[in-house]
């Protein structure tokens, strides 16, 4: 409680910054990254075959790299940052400053990114004749490269939130950067960027492309791309998820809410379906049936999505490993607060001394700045909402949990504070346990 | 002074010497807001040359502000991403005051992401619809027109943010950005100043693009021409009425601040006067350009206005570290220097 604090009341704060976050990874690795790949080879195939109607696609492809990435894809990657400002400041506040220099690197590749694509879409008809065909082509290598580029800066960033290595005792930017899951995890989303962008693509080529000639020479390519990517999607998947701590790898079912056979067979088939797909593609490319098409469209978005939530999850109870707790507050600080009070300590929070009189509302804002980083009070998301968890819990019950939580439940971390403060909370916890719970009596008796 | 919610600056050092961050942020936001100028500016400009086309039935009209919607999104692109340099930077050096402005209004600065996202997919429909709906041009002209009122709308909260975090006092005594709007001084007459420098700043943007498109290509089409002169005629008139507004602002200020700018302190005070005096000569050298139509005034002006925006941008920044030094000296940032 640094900072004052917002509160997404029934959505629940961490669920605004993953909608943020799975919107903008679908983008930056499906469309940025691996549909700019897609359309330089889609563009290069039809250079070295002399075939107009390829090149037409690749143009109106590449129209609509730059009206989505330009919009939805870029205002969404700075809208994970404007939402972990406004929900985690902490926590992004100490990233910009240990990463401050690859974010200006960052910047000055996105930049780059940005014109080289403004470049290559309105030169696509000027350049026509093949001396400036080539150097066209080279500006959408060059344009794939940056895009490549922004993602293996950010990675470093996001892959030190999960595994800061020597960082933690060094303090070292470079330890930050390259730690134990940098290279695997790049490496993964390097493939997997192309292997969704071959899945979304296909799509509307399938629904949209009437031309069957124009289609098989399209997914051709996208075979060709598809036989790479998949096994090494496959094999450096194998390779993160082995470099990452034991704990985090022990969270990882529990982190999409499945139970283990379930998971197993979900995960499975997906894989299963984006196989068949893409032996599809390079065997028979004319004949891709529309089913198949969708079938791995959704099973690709449904796999983004569990791969964020669950690499977003399993970093708990932490949000920097072994230093900064999901809810802001450092792991060194935990005797300070046990001793001195949280609220204390807490620039935003009006009650520092509490008495019988202010005891529910101070309660509520040990409850804003330990526990809605994660949690609502009444919300979608039944197992976050703790008037329904923990509904039938007394006061005397919680007082002896809350202590003693985060060694039951893994991804919680511990609680900061006195034993005034543990009463506090327990008192407004009981108080909108109550409120919840009667509502609903009253809303079924009605 | 205690007793205010500022919070002790964050564990971890500041990851440059300050005097390098500040010069960056003062480089990098200038860059940034006049892309945004542009932007604004030219959208603004094209829904009103559209309006004026549909009424005055003039094809010629109609082309000049195609050609606005044309630039319009371009721009807004490059405007996004070189204003990711100056967040980064106030974010860091700022951290104490930014971030706890920032989550006051929390929602509504987030709200920014989605509204950005409609105005720019509108600006996209805007001039790729251009030709294909010339028989349905009320439509069209709402479709700008939505995405006009959009981005006048979103620096408002950008200025409620950067203002209010220079009053830290004030921080408990109203809830929300609504409240705030009419609660924190300068809001409006920095909202005033900005609205008139993208203006200014867009016209000049178009008198300096065609000037350069017919040096180039030795010739412009008439309705280009038309558009450069007519860009250059906005940037002086609009400049003139600055010079108004932006003594308004000036006298926004608290009177401790703004007695700096007239004479109590040596550097802000030359720097204002010197902004004033090359905005007058800036007058001088648009009017020759604009309608003499005079190749060595536009070179000059084009100097000129470098410099101002320079100055501008300098003074800006002045102006925050003077609200923020009273509690930096009671708050202060974790510089490398303290680093264990």
């Amino acid at each position: 409680m640094n900072f004052p604090s917002v509160d997404y009341s029934w959505l629940g704060n961490g669920t605004v910054i993953a909608i943020i976050a799975i919107v903008h990874v679908i983008i930056s690795h499906g469309v940025a990254i691996g549909t700019s790949v897609l359309t330089v080879s889609l563009e290069h195939q039809a250079f070295k075959t002399n075939n107009q109607k390829l090149d037409g696609l690749a143009k109106n492809i590449a129209k609509w790299i730059l009206i989505i990435t330009t919009t939805v894809g870029a205002m969404t990657g700075v809208g994970i940052w404007f939402s972990t400002t406004v929900i985690q400041p902490d926590s992004i506040g100490s990233l910009l400053r240990i990463f401050f220099w690859a974010w200006v690197t960052e910047w000055v590749v996105f930049i780059t990114e940005v014109i080289l694509l403004i470049i290559y879409y309105y030169t696509w008809d000027r350049w026509q004749d093949p001396e400036k065909k080539r150097k066209h082509i080279y500006i959408g290598v060059g344009l794939s490269i940056a895009s490549w580029l922004t993602m293996a800066i950010i990675t470093g960033v996001l892959a030190a939130k999960l595994t800061p290595g020597k960082w933690i005792e060094t303090f070292s930017f470079w330890n930050a950067f390259f730690n134990p899951t940098y290279l695997p995890s790049l490496g993964f989303r390097m493939f997997l960027a192309i292997l969704l962008a071959i899945v979304l693509v296909s799509l509307f080529i399938r629904l949209f492309v009437k031309d069957l000639s124009l289609r098989e020479e399209s997914f051709k390519v996208f075979g060709f791309w598809g036989a790479i990517s998949l096994p090494m999607t496959f094999v450096l998947g194998l390779w993160y998820l082995w470099s990452i701590p034991d704990q985090a790898y022990n969270m990882i079912v529990l982190a999409t809410g499945m139970t283990e056979s379930t998971f197993k067979i979900i995960n499975g088939l997906a894989l299963l379906i984006l196989l068949v797909f893409s032996v599809w593609l390079i065997r028979s490319p004319k004949k891709v049936p529309i089913i198949l098409s969708i079938a791995v469209f959704g099973a690709s978005i449904g796999f983004i999505g569990e791969f964020e939530v669950v690499r977003e999850y399993i970093r708990k109870p932490f949000i920097i490993y072994d230093y900064m707790y999901a809810n802001g507050l450092l792991a060194q600080d935990r005797e300070k607060m046990n001793e001195e009070g949280f609220l204390a300590n807490a620039t935003w929070a009006k009650e520092k001394e509490i008495t019988e009189e202010n005891k529910v509302e101070a309660g509520r804002e040990v409850f804003v700045g330990q526990c809605i980083a994660c949690h609502t009070i009444d919300g979608w998301r039944t197992k976050r909402a703790l008037g329904k968890r923990l509904a039938g819990w007394d006061e005397e019950a919680l007082k002896n949990y809350i202590p003693t939580m985060h060694t039951v439940r893994v991804a919680m971390p511990p609680f900061m504070g006195t034993e005034e403060e543990l009463d506090a909370l327990a008192a407004y916890l009981k108080s909108e346990i109550d409120r919840v719970n009667n509502e609903k009596e009253v809303s079924q008796n009605e | 002074m205690n007793n205010l919610p500022i919070s002790p600056d964050n564990a971890l050092p500041i990851p440059a010497p300050l005097g390098l961050m500040e010069l960056l942020i003062i480089l990098t936001f200038i860059i940034h807001i006049l892309f945004v100028n542009f932007t604004v500016s030219l959208v603004t400009g094209a829904v009103g040359l559209e309006i004026a086309g549909k009424v005055k039935k003039s094809a010629f009209l109609d082309k000049m502000a195609k050609s606005c919607s044309f630039h319009a999104s371009i721009h807004k692109s490059i405007a996004v991403v070189m204003g990711v340099a100056p967040l980064l930077i106030i974010s860091v050096i700022y951290t104490q005051y930014f971030y706890s402005s920032t989550i006051l209004i929390g929602k509504i600065w987030i709200s920014v992401i989605p509204l950005l996202i409609i105005a720019f997919l509108l600006l996209y429909l805007y001039k790729f619809t251009w030709d294909k709906w010339q028989n349905k041009k009320a439509l069209h002209i709402l479709v700008g027109f939505a995405a006009m009122l959009i981005l006048l709308y979103i620096p408002l909260i950008f200025i409620v943010n950067i203002t209010s975090m220079l009053y830290p006092d004030k921080w408990g005594e109203v809830q929300g950005f609504f409240p705030s709007l009419l609660y924190y001084p300068q809001i409006w007459q920095r909202y005033l100043h900005f609205i008139l420098a993208s203006l200014a700043t867009g016209g000049f943007y178009v008198f300096l693009f065609y000037e350069y498109k017919s040096r180039k290509k030795g010739g412009l089409e008439d309705y280009e021409q038309s558009l450069k002169l007519f860009g250059a005629k906005v940037s002086l008139w609009i400049t003139v009425v600055q010079l108004i507004a932006g003594f308004i602002l000036l006298f926004a200020f608290k009177p401790e601040v703004r007695m700096l700018f007239m004479g109590e302190d040596l550097l802000l005070t030359t720097l204002l006067m010197l902004s004033i005096v090359l905005t007058i000569i800036l007058c001088v050298f648009l009017f020759l350009a604009g309608y003499k139509d005079s190749f060595k005034s536009f070179v000059l002006s084009a100097a000129v206005f470098v410099l101002i925006v320079s100055i501008m941008g300098w003074i800006r920044h002045e102006v925050r570290e003077t609200y923020l030094s009273p509690y930096f000296d009671e708050f202060p940032r974790t510089e490398q220097s303290m680093e264990k």
